[in-house]
């Protein structure tokens, strides 16, 4: 999970490899924010599957890739 | 998870924030006041729950999930202080936990251009940069350090 200058650079790097996901790098700070904000509050409990899904669909990360198990 | 496994975790995450690197078991322990045997067992437990995660052998500390205990190629920069994240995301995790303006050093996997990015508010301040995963979700606790 790797920040890069732009997809071309993706393309370079993967080498004909099959590719994962590629996302701007804003949509990847707001994924950053909602899925790590609390991890240390006080208050801190566990995050259940739906609850991390529920973060990946709001930000429009869908589709197989992005199903968690 | 029961209290005392929740108390440990988040002692461990404190400990982690405070010293820029993960504590031993021996460091927890002295804070805690636990044997070094109770925290390695707790530690364990929540190793098994995905509440952080422990090098092979579980003697000690890999991720305290955003934050990293070893050294990687993603370093967060705030408040004058240095905190490894285990991936690009994380590194955006480590400032939203933190809840602070910083930076985010790392390098372009494909040209190995230093990246450094600064982030205000939650936003990137280079907005042309991307990100890549090449593991989909399902397979990510698979190998949670190849992602």
């Amino acid at each position: 999970m790797n920040l890069f200058r732009s997809e071309e650079h993706v393309e370079r790097w993967l080498a004909g490899r099959e590719p994962g996901a590629t996302i701007p790098v804003a949509t990847l700070a707001a994924l950053g924010a909602a899925w790590w904000h609390d991890r240390v509050d006080p208050g801190w409990r566990p995050h259940t599957r739906a609850q991390n899904q529920a973060i990946l669909d709001g930000l429009g990360l869908t589709g197989p890739f992005w199903r968690l198990p | 998870m029961d209290d005392g496994d929740l108390a440990l975790r988040n002692l461990t995450y404190a400990l982690v924030v405070e010293l820029g690197r993960g504590p031993s078991a021996a460091e927890v322990a002295d804070r805690a006041g636990q044997s070094r045997a109770d925290v390695l067992a707790g530690w364990r437990r929540l190793h098994e729950q995905h509440a952080l995660v422990l090098e092979a052998g579980g003697e000690s500390l890999r991720m305290a999930n955003p934050f990293s205990a070893v050294a990687t190629p993603h370093r967060v920069v705030a408040d004058g202080r240095r905190w490894y994240a285990n991936c690009a995301w994380d590194a955006f995790g480590i400032l939203a936990a933190l809840g602070t303006d910083g930076g985010i050093e790392t390098t372009c996997p494909d040209c190995g251009e230093a990246i450094e990015l600064g982030v205000s508010d939650g936003r990137p301040e280079d907005e042309s940069l991307v990100f890549h995963s090449l593991v989909p979700a399902a397979g990510w606790w698979d190998d949670i350090g190849f992602t």
